[in-house]
């Protein structure tokens, strides 16, 4: 009777070890599926025309070349994409962490009439894709005569309703007593944001400003309608263009390909755990 | 509780400031903006000078623009010429005779109605398995979410890459080498769409397993244990515990999947440029329709229409999704 207990909790270890075997390699088959067209792209990059359109590809290159890369600058002027990119989302961001860090601030702490009805407002917009109305934004910007233009580009990226409901529904959990007691230190309105909300509220502040950056630094229809010459392109029109144009140069578009995901790459390794975070939590909508 | 303004703190407040207590008449002013100093006053202030412009700014960007192109679409606006005339339901009418309209519509259903149970399923299978304490977790959570990161346009051309026409590109390598006929992914009406419905689940796949993941790690491990102790298999934890729990993630999933579909633009766009460029027309799409209409041929009113009918149809698919999964 005294063994019995033993070979009960034996047995199911035992077939438990061949399924974790299973269930790993089932997932390593499915994520080196998701990864290789990109690992592909990059061996392409490295090899040389001719082996580029051989009958008999290989995933490793035969010989390994710089040339697709060393070309890149003489056709596009890769460096400025990554400049406005760089511009466009930072710019964004800023706005977004203040103004989502205000309204927010004001959804969960103030208590006026209708902002119950502004905040379901707020959320509504969620939901409704940016690709429906961008011809209205454009007929603004146009207006305003920011066609082609830094400003242009940025101005629809610079209100995020997810970040405004998101830290919304952070900052309740701030206790009052932490503000009132701000307060009564003569803390201003901006003296509590500061020294209060900023640093209770700092994971999700960082989820929000990783979140919209990642989504304005892919953005692609709205700064395609908007920036109409070479020096306004971001990373992804830069590289949309030169692909239309040397179409047949597969070394060099994928140089260039390898080289518009390098920077949301390198992001992504280093800020891995915040982002998955944040775009788990927030649904990664920019808009 | 935090805008109630207690007396004791106005007079702490604006003595700490060492400003003199002004003796403010019991009016509608000071009512309305408070003592100097007061919190009511800060706080009156900070809404005027930090909320408003917030506000202003969100309702100019994102709310009055959707009834603005509803406007719109009931007018000739274009881009050619100032001015803009009512034209009544004249574009909605042009709709239903504009072939090429149809085909988008047609296919962005298509698109909507293949893609999105795809990537809920696949996503949810694949966050079941991953959530069983494996030791490389964080490896595989990188191989699945890097497609999602990585902006659209290069994985789109390295994907084009792939579907190359002949025997340069390497899914018909791939064909060929196990002994199917070559297939012209991009070329061939009928299969060309489904070329780039594969390509956008493998795209968006990641972010789904990611979110269910997160919402499994959420559940309890000591509602799985009872179970578990009461001789539960994992097919039946999964059935009885984690899929009910996940209930309100799978409907959230399926309602941003929709909505991310409906509004697909940037790989239809880029997989429709340059070689084949009849297979671009085939596959077009309502968010590519727009961008035609409206930003190539300058079409204001008439691309608004399009873009009053993907609003309309999201919402109904919305609404939809929610009556049928938030049955009980």
């Amino acid at each position: 009777m005294s063994t019995n207990p033993i070979r009960i909790n034996l047995r199911p270890m035992h077939r438990f070890k061949w399924e974790r075997l299973l269930l790993n390699m089932v997932l390593l088959a499915a994520g080196l599926i998701m990864i290789f067209p990109l690992l592909w792209a990059v061996m392409t990059s490295f090899k040389p025309s001719i082996e580029i359109v051989s009958h008999t590809p290989s995933i490793l290159p035969q010989t390994w070349t710089l040339e697709n890369y060393v070309k890149i600058p003489n056709i596009a002027p890769f460096a400025r994409f990554f400049f406005n990119s760089l511009i466009i989302s930072g710019v964004s961001t800023i706005f977004v962490v203040a103004g989502s860090v205000t309204a927010g601030y004001v959804f969960a702490k103030y208590h006026f009439r209708g902002r119950d009805v502004l905040l379901l407002l707020v959320i509504a917009t969620i939901i409704i894709p940016m690709e429906s109305y961008v011809i209205p934004l454009f007929l603004t910007i146009n207006t305003f005569g920011w066609v082609n233009s830094y400003a242009g580009i940025i101005y629809p990226t610079i209100i995020m309703s997810t970040g405004i409901f998101f830290l919304r529904q952070s900052i309740v959990s701030v206790p009052d007593e932490l503000i009132a007691a701000a307060r009564i230190d003569g803390c201003s309105e901006f003296g509590v944001l500061r020294h209060v909300i900023f640093p209770t509220s700092s994971s999700a502040i960082a989820a929000i400003a990783i979140v919209n950056w990642v989504f304005t630094w892919g953005l692609f229809l709205w700064p395609l309608i908007v920036a109409s010459s070479a020096n306004m392109f971001t990373m992804e029109i830069g590289l949309m263009y030169f692909q239309r144009e040397y179409i047949v140069d597969y070394g060099g578009t994928m140089a260039a390909t390898v080289v518009t995901m390098i920077p949301i790459v390198i992001f992504f390794l280093i800020f891995r755990r915040r982002i998955i975070e944040g775009i788990a939590t927030t649904g990664m909508k920019g808009v | 509780m935090t805008s109630k303004i207690e007396p004791r703190s106005n007079e702490s407040l604006s003595s700490d400031r060492g400003a003199p207590v002004e003796r403010a008449p019991v009016g509608v002013l000071s009512r309305l903006i408070g003592r100097p100093g007061s919190v009511r006053r800060e706080q009156r202030k900070f809404l005027l000078i930090a909320f408003v412009p917030v506000i202003a700014l969100f309702l100019i960007i994102r709310v009055i623009p959707i009834g603005w192109l509803l406007g719109l679409s009931f007018t000739n606006s274009s881009l050619k010429r100032s001015g803009a005339r009512f034209v009544g339901m004249q574009n909605y009418a042009r709709l239903l005779d504009d072939s090429q309209f149809i085909l988008s519509f047609k296919n962005t259903m298509e698109f909507v109605i293949i893609s999105v149970p795809l990537v809920i399923i696949l996503g949810l299978l694949i966050a079941l398995l991953m959530n069983r304490k494996l030791r490389f977790e964080g490896f595989y959570q990188i191989l699945f979410f890097l497609p999602f990161i990585i902006s659209t346009v290069p994985v789109a051309i390295v994907w084009k890459w792939i579907y190359a026409p002949g025997t340069v590109g390497l899914a018909n390598y791939l064909l060929m080498s196990v002994g199917l006929p070559r297939v012209g992914w991009l070329s061939d009406p009928k299969i060309t769409l489904f070329a780039v419905i594969i390509m956008y689940v493998w795209k968006n796949l990641g972010y789904y397993v990611v979110v269910f993941l997160v919402g499994l790690k959420s559940i309890p491990g000591e509602l799985r244990d009872a179970a578990q102790v009461d001789g539960a298999s994992s097919k039946q934890v999964t059935r009885y515990i984690d899929l009910p729990l996940l209930r309100p993630l799978i409907l959230f999933g399926t309602i941003y999947a929709t909505i991310a579909a409906m509004a697909v633009f940037t790989i239809v766009y880029v997989m429709s440029q340059g070689t084949d460029v009849s297979a671009g027309t085939q596959i077009s799409v309502l968010a590519m329709q727009i961008y035609q209409e409206g930003f190539v041929y300058g079409n204001m009113g008439y691309a608004s229409a399009i873009a009053a009918v993907l609003f309309v149809a999201s919402l109904l698919f919305i609404v939809i999704q929610f009556r049928a999964l938030n049955r009980e």
